[in-house]
Order: structure tokens, then sequence, then C-alpha cells
């Protein structure tokens, strides 16, 4: 345990109280900065406490006290922080709303916890709320930072942020020491966090979260991560979300990391290399969306810089495999990469929430970038898991902070089983909703809802939610996402459907990424008409053989790929067989491709089929064809193929 | 009130085409004014005819109560007239920060002997100032993210955007905006739409725009007046002048009584 975070937490056991300690003590060092009008401007302590002792008042003679609840919604910016800590002080709840959401989601979060005000940035937040009408009884004051486009509304709600400081500053001038009192009034173990659940199929659960478990989880965190006064950070994620709460309000007050507030969304690449932070935790789709436009723009640059570019790459890749850096690659590529990217001084990286892909994981530990993968829920206040420095392995989400316990609970024969969590510092329970709190929380013990297992190494793979497992007929659990998500991580793979709930052995149904394997094929010389007729090639199935055999051999034995098929058209949203979101509808296939299926669990090598497909312009094909099954415990591919007609 | 703009009497011939006929308006300050027609009505000759690109055959044009026909467009720009192009007038090679910061040269006093001797000039804080105006503009315009590219490889629809916040840091009363959606999609049509009233309502400026769309037109304007082959055929508000039989008659193309008289009637068969 870190002496100096122990001391400082035991003092100042709540948000207002850690940074009344800091604008004491550090009164004129930077606390946070924010892009504003294309110039850094720096915010002290001291600026910080003002601010937030100017906003707490006026929420005080607003007549907001214990027990209200405060909503914030807008964009990252120092009055969101500062709003947040002010409600706190006053003793009343926060609730963060996320800067998208719509205006019934709004109007949910706000009737669920009855709040009495809102932080709202600007116009734009500010019209969903008086959009609300009268579905939003409990809302009595609307307080916006930036007056732009407001003059036209005169909802008595409305008051501006100038507004409210100077209620705040007025109640002070009859009694100096008010806000000291307040502070100091400020207890730990009072819920100062409404945090929403994720919610992905259903309205989200508020977990109601004390700033003491908060603080005290931070340095259980910062033990597994540390971090100090000289780190920077930029503040990008949601602030709603319990893993900003945790970096920009929790681990920030307690280490004084500085952080920064980009200008806008849209410029978060560009102001991030300017501070070039020195951690950062980024959504997978981000970290694979940065790694694309190096690619575009390598594709884009002379031939020099290309070729350069490849050899470093290739380099780095396979000193990587040995476990050491290339310092050549570093010196000709992955410096100028990683100081394009504004990423030069980070120190530690993370991804969470979802499955990164191992190609992008490998390129980024190849630059240099310290990445490591994080798992966690609201309810326990955010990540509990991570990779240590030197054990990064992509397909788990690696062990427990300190004092945190995991266990698996009613595990199958391959250890797969739900994973349930314990440490000191978890949520107080649902706000409003004791059954769900008595449904999850039981001895203690948090039931995540997700499934996984620990692997050998004593890491912990998460695979999906409990609900979404299938089992096969010997009663072995799988994820059939997860193994489809893996093996579409392969450049060649579009889509892909896991069969096997109720049968002998998994089997998958493989779509090529037709424009990607139609390179693959020219490059190598085979000749082919349509996708139905290249995805019935012999050299096809064999580079697609390769591919899921390098899936299989990061799965347990029991869900390992035995055969799979390619199939002669794409998945489409527009014959039913996707939603909208690409996401795969099992039941529409079941019943559309029953006929395969129960040919591949046949035992044949080859299934005949005779269909018609249905094209947007709403031309009709007929596809008579024979599909090779792939069977992976055989050494050979299946016999050849026929030709589509 | 005061007109903040009159435009009397106005003809504007090149050689024998009569680009304008005995066009007269007036705009009042802080009016959202819209002009529309069809193609080759004369909006455009119109629009130059104020900011002083074109001058008058005959009639005059009043700014503030005071006669500009004469004056030249540098002149204009300095009593606070502004103004953005049809066709693109943008420097496409400087950074859309440098493009900006022309429109706020007629306030600069330092020029290019002064400017040398940065810090004795006070050309610095003087470049600090304007810069500070600047970004005002790039912030209500939502330009960040494009403030230090070269104006000539951004999107149309951006660069539409950065002709108007050139126009805007003149600081002018009067904004003349000749078809600033043109050419955009549904998406910046709407944000155009929305900068455009806001530069009325929280700048206060007072605004004449030609426009084709004339849902956006009938949306936002306070008033409208429509030009067919020259002359004012209609005017007034936007659904007065949507029910006008001879706006009808112009968008479909008929035949206009109100058009045809002896003398140009050879005019508007050539021309048809």
């Amino acid at each position: 345990m870190n002496a100096e975070i122990d001391a400082l937490i035991a003092e100042a056991d709540t948000l207002p109280k850690l940074l009344r300690h800091h604008a004491r003590a550090h009164g004129p060092e930077i606390a946070l900065r924010e892009k504003d009008l294309g110039i850094w401007r720096s915010w002290s302590w001291r600026r910080y406490y003002d601010h937030v002792r100017d906003f707490a008042l006026g929420l005080k003679a607003l007549g907001i006290g214990e027990g209200d609840v405060v909503a914030l919604i807008g964009d990252n910016r120092p009055d969101w922080v500062a709003g947040e800590i002010a409600a706190h002080a006053v003793k009343a709840m926060t609730l963060g709303i996320y800067r998208d959401a719509l205006e019934e989601e709004v109007a949910f979060l706000i009737n669920y916890g009855e709040a009495k005000a809102v932080f709202a940035e600007d116009e734009e937040q500010a019209d969903k709320l008086l959009n609300l009408g009268d579905q939003i009884p409990s809302l009595e004051h609307i307080i916006y930072s930036d007056p732009r486009g407001m003059r036209k509304y005169d909802d008595p709600r409305l008051m501006s942020t100038e507004a409210l400081i100077e209620k705040g500053r007025a109640l002070a001038a009859g009694d100096a020491d008010l806000f000291d009192k307040l502070v100091e009034a400020t207890k730990a173990d009072d819920v100062a966090i409404l945090c929403t659940t994720s919610g992905t199929t259903a309205n989200p659960k508020l977990a109601m979260l004390s700033a003491g478990a908060l603080i005290r989880h931070c340095a259980a965190y910062l033990e597994a991560d540390p971090k100090g006064p000289e780190d920077e950070y930029v503040s990008v994620l949601p602030l709603p979300w319990i893993m900003e709460q945790i970096y920009g309000l929790g681990k920030a007050l307690i280490t004084r990391m500085k952080v920064n507030f980009v200008e806008e969304p849209e410029t978060m690449m560009h102001d991030f290399r300017e501070i070039a932070p020195t951690f950062v935790l980024f959504a997978p789709r981000l970290w694979e969306s940065i790694a694309a436009d190096v690619r575009s723009g390598i594709m884009d640059t002379s031939p020099l810089k290309r070729a350069l570019y490849n050899f470093g790459l290739s380099r780095g890749l396979k000193a990587l495999e040995n476990g050491r850096r290339s310092r050549l690659a570093d010196v000709i590529v992955f410096r100028a990469l990683r100081d394009r990217l504004g990423f030069t001084r980070l120190r530690s990286a993370a991804t969470g929430g979802a499955a990164l892909g191992p190609d992008t994981f490998r390129f980024f530990q190849a630059i240099g970038l310290p990445l490591r993968q994080l798992y966690g829920q609201t309810e326990l206040l955010g990540a509990y898991t991570i990779h240590t420095a030197d054990d990064v392995d992509f397909d788990t989400v690696g062990v427990g902070f300190p004092g945190v316990e995991i266990r698996i609970d009613q595990p199958d024969a391959n250890g797969v089983g739900e994973v349930v969590t314990r440490h000191p510092h978890i949520f107080s329970g649902y706000f409003k909703n004791p059954e769900a709190t008595a449904a999850d929380l039981r001895d203690g013990w948090m039931h995540t809802g997700d499934a996984g297992y620990f692997n050998e190494a004593g890491h912990l793979v998460v695979i999906d939610r409990i609900t979404d497992l299938a089992a096969t007929a010997h009663g072995d659990r799988y994820s059939p996402q997860y193994i489809e998500n893996k093996l579409k991580f392969s450049p060649f793979i579009a889509e892909a459907v896991i069969l096997g709930a109720g049968r002998d052995y998994l089997a998958a149904m493989i779509c090529i990424r037709y424009s990607i394997v139609s390179k693959w094929a020219e490059k190598n010389r085979l000749s082919f008409t349509t996708y139905s007729d290249l995805a019935s090639r012999p050299e096809i199935y064999e580079l697609l053989r390769k591919e899921v055999e390098t899936v299989n051999a990061s799965l347990p034995a029991a869900q390992k790929i035995a055969k799979f098929i390619l199939l002669y058209k794409e998945l489409d949203a527009d014959d039913g067989e996707l939603t909208r979101t690409r996401k795969v509808r099992r039941s529409v296939i079941s019943e559309k491709y029953g006929g395969i299926i129960d040919a591949i669990y046949s035992g044949r090598d080859a299934i005949d089929i005779d269909t018609v497909i249905n094209f947007q312009d709403g031309t009709t094909q007929r596809i008579q064809t024979s599909l090779p099954v792939a069977d992976l415990a055989s050494p050979k591919p299946s016999k050849q193929p026929a030709k589509a007609a | 009130m005061a007109h903040i703009l009159v435009i009397s009497d106005v003809s504007l011939r090149f050689g024998g085409v009569r680009a304008l006929t005995n066009v007269g308006l007036s705009v009042e300050p802080g009016e959202l004014f819209s002009i529309i027609g069809p193609n080759g009505a004369g909006k455009t000759s119109l629009l130059n005819c104020i900011s002083g690109r074109y001058r008058p055959t005959a009639g005059a044009v009043f700014y503030k109560g005071q006669n500009i026909t004469r004056r030249r467009p540098a002149d204009r720009a300095k009593l606070g007239i502004g103004r953005t192009f049809q066709n693109l007038a943008l420097f496409q090679h400087m950074s859309v920060l440098d493009n900006i910061m022309v429109g706020r040269h007629h306030l600069l006093r330092n020029n290019f002997v002064t400017g040398s001797l940065y810090w004795l000039t006070g050309a610095r804080s003087e470049e600090l100032t304007h810069r500070r105006r600047v970004e005002e503009i790039i912030d209500f315009l939502d330009l960040q993210p494009v403030r230090k590219a070269a104006a000539g490889t951004l999107p149309y629809g951006l660069r539409k955007r950065v002709e108007l916040a050139r126009a805007m840091a003149i600081e002018p009363e009067l904004i003349l905006l000749d078809e600033p959606m043109a050419g955009m999609n549904l998406e910046e049509k709407e944000d155009m739409a929305r900068y455009v009233v806001d530069l009325n309502e929280e700048f206060g400026m007072t605004v004449v725009m030609i426009e084709h769309d004339m849902g956006v037109v009938m949306d936002i304007s306070h008033r409208v007046a429509v030009l067919d082959f020259g002359r004012l055929i209609a005017e007034g508000l936007p659904e007065e002048v949507l029910a006008d039989p001879h706006v009808k008659a112009a968008y479909l193309g008929e035949e206009d009584e109100l058009l045809i008289d002896p003398d140009e009637q050879a005019v508007t068969e050539a021309t048809a």
C-alpha cells in the first residue's frame, strides 16, 4: 500500500475534501486544462476549488441539499466535474447522463432519479429538457454553461452558471465559512454518485456509489497502475461512465494528475497530440480506427516511406514475438508514429469494454505502447482486473487488483461459469430497486451475469453474457458470439455463425470477405467468377482452414470448431439474416439454413445446394452447387467441389 | 425605423442585356431578407450592385441613409457591408485561420513595415486581439477541427462555412450571402440555416441572402423579394410571396403580363 495515498484518503475521504486539501496545499499548481478558442487554458487547484465553492453555494441557495439528485449532461468540461463535486459538497447525489442520450432516455433517467436540478452544457442539451415539457415534473432548475442560442427561451427553470455563481457568492457574503462547514459535513459512506449501468437490453439501472468506495477503489487501482502529479490525462471518455469517474475525478483528485479537456469531440486526436498524455483508455473500436487510419495514411504516402514503414513494422512484430523490441524499427518508424498519434509520453494504455483484435493489439505493442486489457462493471466501481505489465495475453482480461476476489460460480466441466466478484469498495445497491440489488448482490458477492473461466496462467477470460451462452449435447457451454468475433478478427472472414447447440461438436458457417479474398485470389492467380464460385474453391478452403485453426488454438478443447463450410452468399440484413447493427439472427439462420446445418452434422463431406438468391435490384439468381464441408479433424481438405451454376 | 439599405430604382445594363430594370427595395435593420428567382433573374447582379462589384447604370444604393452608389467595394466593407460569393473565393493554400484573418484586414493598423517590428509597434497585441475575435467566429461556426487545415483541402460544405466566417470577420452590420447553401447536402444545409439564423439573432447582423432552396428561404426569412428577368415581381412575407400568382408563373416558366412591355419584349424573347 502506498502510505502517502493512504494518509491522504484517510484525512480527505470525499471528493470535496480532496479538492479542498489540494487547493490549500497546492493552490497555484495546474489541476485542469481546457482548450478554449484554440488555446489551452489552465485551471489551478485554487480556481477549481473556488469554482466548485461558488457552484455549491449556488446549489444551496436554490435549496438543493441532502438526498436531492443533480443531473449532469454535456461534453466533458470543467463545469461538468465542478458541478459534480459541488453537488457532492451539498450532500446531493449526481446522475451523469450521456451527452448523446435521446429525449426519452433523458426523461427516463431524470424521472428515475427525480432530479431537481440539471447542469446542461448548452442549447443542444437544454433543448432536450425543454422539449420534454411536463414529462419531467421533478426538475426545477436547468443550469447552462454556454449562453449561445438561449436568449429565445424564457422558461423560468433556466439559469446560467453565472447566475448560479452570483447566488452562491451572495450566500457566502453572509457566512464566509459556510462552504468549509459544508465540505466538513460530507461523509465517505453517503451515496454520492448514481451511475447508470450499461442497459443494452432494457432501461439502465442506477448503481449507488459512495464517495468513499470510489476513492478507495481508485487507491487500489493506483497500486496496479500508479499515477502522480506529473501525469497528464486527456478526458475523452464519457463522464457518466464509471471509468471516466474513476480517471477524471477519483484518480485525478487523489494523485493530482492533470486532467485535460479537449476543445470539441472532433478535435480530439489533434488535441490529444498537443497534450501527449501519459495514460489512455480507449474502447476497442477507437484503437481499431486509429490503426486503420495509420494503414490508410501509409497507403497514400510515397513509396519510400511505405517501404520503410513495412520494413520497420515487420521487424517490430518479429521482435515482439520474441518478447523484445526492435531498436532499428523504433528509430526508423515507431518513434515518429508515436509522435504523430500523440503517444510519445504514454506510460500506460488500456482497452476495455469488448474484445480487441489480436492484430491490432500486436500492432500497438510493436510500436511501443504498453497496451493492456481491463475488465469490470459499474457495480464494482469499474475495472478490477488488468494485465500486469510483464504478462499481457490478448485473450484474457488479466488478474484482479489487490484486494479483489473473483470466483467462477457453477462451473461446467470446462470451468466456464458465472464471474462473481467481491472487493471492499463495491456499490451500495441499486437506486430504488432493492429487488435487483438482492438478486445481484449476495453475501457481498456481485453476480456479474458474465460467463468466464480462469486459464492455466490464472488469468480471467470473459466470454459473453451468461444468457447468451449455448451448450452442446455433452453440456459444454460456449459463447457463439465470442467465437464468431474471434473468427471475424481475420481479414478474410466477413461473417461467421457458430453452430452446435444440442449437437455433438461445434461447426462454423463462414462468409468470406469478398473484397479481400478476391484480391488474395488475384494475387495468387486463382481465376473465379462470382462470390459463390470463389467461396467454393479448394484453395480458399485451404486459406480459411488456416484461419480457423488459428482461432481454434486459442480456444479450450470443448469449444474448438470441428467443421466449417463457406457459405455461397453473404449474410444480409435485407434477407433478415442480420440485424441492422449487423448482429447474427440465430433463429432466422437456423430456419433458413436448417438443411445445410443438418447436413453438416450428418457427416457428409459435401452438401448439394439448389436455391434462389434475391438481389437488391429485384433480380434473382438460382444457385446450384455442392458445398464442401471442411473437417478439421482430418488432415486434408475435403473432396473437389462442383462448379456453381 | 430607418432603413439600413435602400435600393432605389436601380437598373443595370451590359450593352443590350438588361440585367436589372428599375428594381426598388428596402431592408430594415435586423432583418433576414431573401432574394429568390429563377436562374438568370439578376439576383447576383443586384447583390453585386450593393457590394460594389457592379455600378448600376441608373438608380442609387443607400446604406444607412448614405448614398454609396459610387463608393469602391473596399470602402463599403469599411462601412460595414460583408459578403460571401456563390463560387467560392477563398485563398486555397492559406489556412482556414488565415483566410478568416483576411476579413480583419481593414481593421488592422500595422502594415508591412511596422508589422516587422513585432513588439515595438503594437503589432503583437493587435494580432492577439484580432486572433481572439477570429477564434470566436471559429467557435461560432464550429470550425475548430479544421482551424489549421489549408482551405483548398476542405470539402465544399466546409469551404462555404469558411467563406461565411471571413465575411463575419469584417464585423459587418449588413451581410450579403450569395447562395450559402448551394451544393450542400441536407445536413449541411440545416447547419448553415442554423448559423444564418444565429448570426442574425445573436450577432444582430442584417442579412440579405440569395438562395434557391425554397424550404430554407420560407422557413428562416422575415421577408422575401422575387426577381424575374431583372424585374422585381413580388415582395413581402414568405407566405404572401409563395401565394403570389406572378411568382408561380415565374417558376413554372409561364408568360407573365407583368414582364411584357413593348420596350422589353424583344429581350424577353431572346432570353427565353
